[in-house]
Formats: structure tokens, sequence, C-alpha cells
């Protein structure tokens, strides 16, 4: 096994999860994040040679992800028309604060849910973020504002509801 | 007033976070499955680079004048379509192959898209090609809906049920490649043969679905006339 096989096995290893984890906070279905990282960790073994440079390669994987699932997503919604719906079953079956807040994180623009999950699960800063969603540092500030306000209002609202009963 | 109203946006965030870390996602796939599929993305880009982009483009552009490439058969990551046929390729390294009964298989783009993910294959139209004696290993390569109980039968293929099989790349012993035979039509019914051939070593002859299965592990059919 090469020094690169080995190199990527590792970041592999250690990337997966949180790679899974953003793309599950964007794209709602467990099933079809899975899928995408596959697809976007092969791409990034196809690229390592450059990629082991990068500043940020997880972020590389998570964006790659994500630009593959677009098509993918447009080959294959009449499949999935409910995808978000597997993952508020399967994190909280019964409702409650837990399924209000994730269907609240899906509400959000696709760019706030973006900035969000990178922000989560890869720990990115600002300028990071930015360069690799091709925004402004200004405008992922904008973002991310807007969603942590929406999302803390929706906390809000809910407890408010249930101290009311 | 709520205690929400008090947090902090690293304090939403945690929450979220926490959340999201509740859901159980799938355990990392086995490495060496995502780098084989990432070598057939890496090999591609060299043959690319090595001048075969030239080749590749005289073959989109014959076929779009041919007519086998429409309008929707724009290629998509992990895919190969044609009006004839679709390659889908898999993060695991297979690839899944399914035929339109409806239209005249294209061998040529065939074989390119096999090669070009990873499958060496000779796509030959009206002959099969076979070894004497025939490499083993072939049912480690394919599996999919040409299964055994449907060879040499044929029943339910058409166009509602058209014939898929899944080749995996990494199953194909050395020295040997695929052998993709589409056969003319024979007693009002047309298909394709499969089998493992010794890559140095093989013939082709003109074959009917009524002899193919003398040579080929693998042969589907369905009623000719449809395309």
């Amino acid at each position: 096994m090469s020094n690169q096989h080995t190199e990527f096995a590792d970041f592999f290893q250690a990337s997966w999860e949180p790679c899974l984890r953003a793309l599950v906070a964007v794209v709602g279905s467990p099933a079809l994040a899975e899928d995408q990282a596959a697809e976007a960790f092969a791409k990034a073994w196809a690229s390592w040679p450059k990629l082991r440079r990068h500043p940020a390669p997880q972020a590389w994987v998570v964006r790659t992800a994500l630009n593959t699932g677009a098509s993918w997503w447009r080959r294959r919604r009449r499949e999935l028309p409910l995808a978000d719906h597997d993952l508020t079953a399967a994190s909280d079956p019964d409702g409650g604060l837990d399924a209000i807040l994730l269907t609240a994180i899906w509400r959000l623009p696709r760019r706030q849910r973006e900035v969000i999950a990178l922000r989560i699960f890869l720990d990115l800063d600002t300028a990071t973020i930015a360069r690799q969603l091709g925004i402004e540092a200004g405008t992922v500030r904008m973002h991310l504002s807007r969603g942590v306000t929406a999302l803390r209002h929706e906390l809000t609202t809910t407890e408010n509801m249930e101290a009311g009963q | 007033m709520n205690v929400h109203d008090e947090m902090s946006d690293s304090e939403v965030l945690r929450a979220v976070s926490e959340l999201l870390s509740r859901i159980s996602v799938a355990d990392p796939p086995d490495v060496e499955a995502i780098t084989a599929r990432g070598q057939v993305r890496r090999n591609r880009r060299l043959a690319t680079a090595a001048g075969l982009s030239v080749a590749v483009a005289a073959t989109a552009l014959a076929l779009s004048l041919t007519g086998v490439l429409g309008p929707s058969s724009a290629r998509i990551p992990g895919s190969m379509r044609t009006m004839s046929f679709t390659l889908v390729s898999h993060y695991n390294g297979t690839a899944t192959l399914t035929i339109n009964p409806d239209v005249l298989l294209d061998t040529t783009a065939l074989q390119n898209d096999l090669q070009r993910d990873g499958i060496p294959a000779l796509v030959t139209s009206g002959r099969f090609c076979s070894s004497n004696p025939a490499p083993a290993g072939f049912w480690q390569v394919v599996s999919g809906s040409m299964a055994p109980q449907n060879v040499h039968n044929g029943e339910g293929f058409g166009p509602g049920n058209p014939p898929t099989v899944t080749f995996n790349p990494a199953a194909i012993p050395a020295g040997t490649k695929l052998s993709f035979g589409d056969l003319p039509p024979s007693s009002g019914m047309h298909g394709v043969a499969m089998g493992l051939i010794d890559a140095n070593s093989y013939t082709c002859t003109s074959t009917t679905m009524a002899e193919v299965s003398e040579v080929a592990p693998l042969s589907v059919f369905w009623p000719a006339g449809q395309s």
C-alpha cells in the first residue's frame, strides 16, 4: 500500500462521519447523503495528489458531494419525494421539540443549511466557508445569522407552547 | 420570557449539532471500494490526458450524427446513457447495464463506456467471441436480473422489463475480458450473450441465439421486431 493510499485511508476514516453528517443536515435524507458522500470520496481519491495539499479537504468533499447531489437529485427525485420524512421519523418518531426543530432546519433556505452544516460539523471559520461556497464572507455571516435567528425563534416558540400546555 | 431568548448563536448551533448528531448514520464503506471507484475516474482522466479525448469527441460526434445520443442523453456523473442502453457506475466499483429492448444495441458505444468504467470488454455485433477452454469466474463477475435461472429462456424480458446486469470489474481475472455479443434475430427472438474470454486467445464466430448456448454461459433474449 502506497503512502498516499495510507494517507487517504486515514483521511477517509476520520472524515466520513463529519462529512456525512454535514450532508445529512443539508439534504435531509441519510441514504441520499451516504450515496453523495461515497461518490465525493471516490472523487477525492481520484484527485488526492492535489487534494492532499488542500487547506480544507473535508469541505472540498462536502462541496463536491453537494454538487454531485444536484444532478443526482434531479435524476432520482421521483423516487425520493419525501426524503426528509425519513430523517424526522428516524430521529424522533414521537414528535416533540426534536421533530419541530428538524422540520425548522429543513425549512431553512438551502444556503443557510449549507453554512450551518459547514460551521457545525467541519468547524470551519467564515472565510473558509466563503471560499468553499464561492460567496463573500459577509454573505456567509448573513446566512448564518438568519439561519440561527430562525432556529432560535423555533426553539423559543416551541418552548412557550410546551410551557403553556 | 423563555430560556431560549437568552441563547447565544453558539448555543443555538450546539443545540442543532446535538440534535443532528443523534441521527444514526452509516458506517464508512470499505475504503478499497472507494479507491477502486476513484481509480476508475483517475484512469479516465489519464486516458483523456493521453490524447484519447479526441477519440471520445469523435465518438460522441458520430453518435450524435447517427441519432444515438438524443437531447436527453447528456452525461451525468457516474452514468452513461444512450437510447439503446444505460450504464450506471456505482461507488463500490460495480456498474449496472440496462438494455433497451426496443432499440438496436449500439455496440461501439457500449464497448467504449464499459472500458471507461474499467471493465475490459469485447463487444461484437452478429458474432460471439469465446475461448476454449473458457476462463473460470464468470459468475463472480456478473449478477442482476440476468440471473442463472433466466439463462436461455428469456421469459419476461421486454419493453416493460428490460434486461439488466451488474458487472464487478474487480472480479474479472487477470488476462481475461468480458465477451458481449449482440446477436441477430433468430426464430423470432433477439438478444445478447456474455462470457469471459482469454484476452490473448479467442475466436469470434457468427452465431444465432439457438447456437450460442453452446459457448456462452449467459444469454438472454426477447421477441424480435421491437427495434
